[in-house]
């Protein structure tokens, strides 16, 4: 598997590191338990396109948000991760 | 009290021999150097001051600092690509030093001292793409990574900033490699293993290529 980072240009899979599920979203201060718990512990198992974070630390050590099929390890989109790039950030 | 001497080593101080090594009957392939006594500086730009970091750079170098997997060279300095709104300046002599830097720097970027932190080593010779291809994913042929091409890559599970630097007089091409002071030796004798079979040329130098 390579990855297409949108810095350094594709890269052999060993250069980066799995995070993992992207989607969850830290609940707002004073919210339920619940969705705390749900934050914190539960995760879907999907089978298809999913969403994960995925860290490039052997190159630019840049934080990746990808959109890979986990039946496939088709890979349809890469882009950085929130904050990543002061550039960025200032947009 | 005992007197502590703080003394600048390289350190491949031990595992570098200067002379032939590998296969002797042939034009060493491979010319290994290491290039000692250096000032590097690490600048990555605070959050939002990308913009402001990039006019600093162009009013301190001269020559605006890349902002593509690039090295940039001027008289007294290269300036290495190192990740997004990051890079790395490379100069010798004290005239880029970190006390200098962060003046100029200071409402832009955070800067780091890596002047001890990292080993320079150039590889340069008609077969130092041969033993990089054995170590390195990358395509290092000369129409997909041209003069001035840099990359932050991993070479033996070790990270290291590469970039081509210039040609040799005799139209060698020469691949710089920075790593982290505690992996260099473990990389040069994997450099060492790599470039046997095509004779290597060994040695160390004050200046940079």
């Amino acid at each position: 598997m390579r990855i297409v980072c949108p810095f350094c240009g594709e890269r052999e899979l060993g250069e980066f590191t799995y995070l993992g599920d992207a989607k969850p979203l830290r609940p707002a201060a004073g919210t339920s338990e619940d969705d705390v718990f749900d934050y914190v512990y539960l995760r879907d198992n999907v089978a298809g396109a999913m969403s994960e974070h995925w860290y490039h630390g052997g190159g630019c050590r840049a934080w990746l948000k990808i959109t890979r099929n986990t039946l496939t390890h088709e890979i349809s989109s890469v882009e950085p991760a929130a904050g990543v790039g002061a550039r960025q950030v200032a947009k | 009290m005992a007197d502590f001497p703080w003394l600048s080593r390289s350190p491949l101080e031990h595992a570098l021999v200067v002379g032939a090594h590998g296969a002797r009957d042939v034009a060493p392939g491979i010319s290994l150097t290491e290039v000692r006594n250096f000032d590097l500086i690490q600048v990555m730009a605070r959050r939002g001051k990308g913009a402001e970091l990039a006019n600093a750079a162009k009013a301190r170098f001269g020559m605006a600092a890349p902002d593509l997997p690039k090295a940039v060279s001027a008289s007294d300095v290269t300036l290495i690509w190192s990740g997004p709104d990051q890079f790395l300046v490379l100069s010798k002599g004290g005239k880029h030093t970190i006390d200098i830097l962060s003046q100029a720097f200071s409402q832009s970027a955070s800067l780091s001292d890596q002047s001890h932190a990292r080993a320079l080593i150039s590889v340069s010779g008609a077969k130092a793409r041969a033993m990089l291809a054995k170590l390195s994913s990358l395509d290092l042929h000369p129409a997909a990574f041209k003069n001035g091409a840099a990359a932050a890559t991993s070479i033996d599970h070790t990270s290291v900033n590469l970039w081509r630097g210039n040609d040799r007089p005799d139209g060698q091409p020469v691949f710089n490699l920075l790593v982290f002071t505690s992996f260099a030796e473990s990389l040069w004798r994997t450099m060492l293993d790599s470039a046997a079979e095509y004779g290597v040329d060994i040695g160390y130098s004050g200046e940079l290529a």
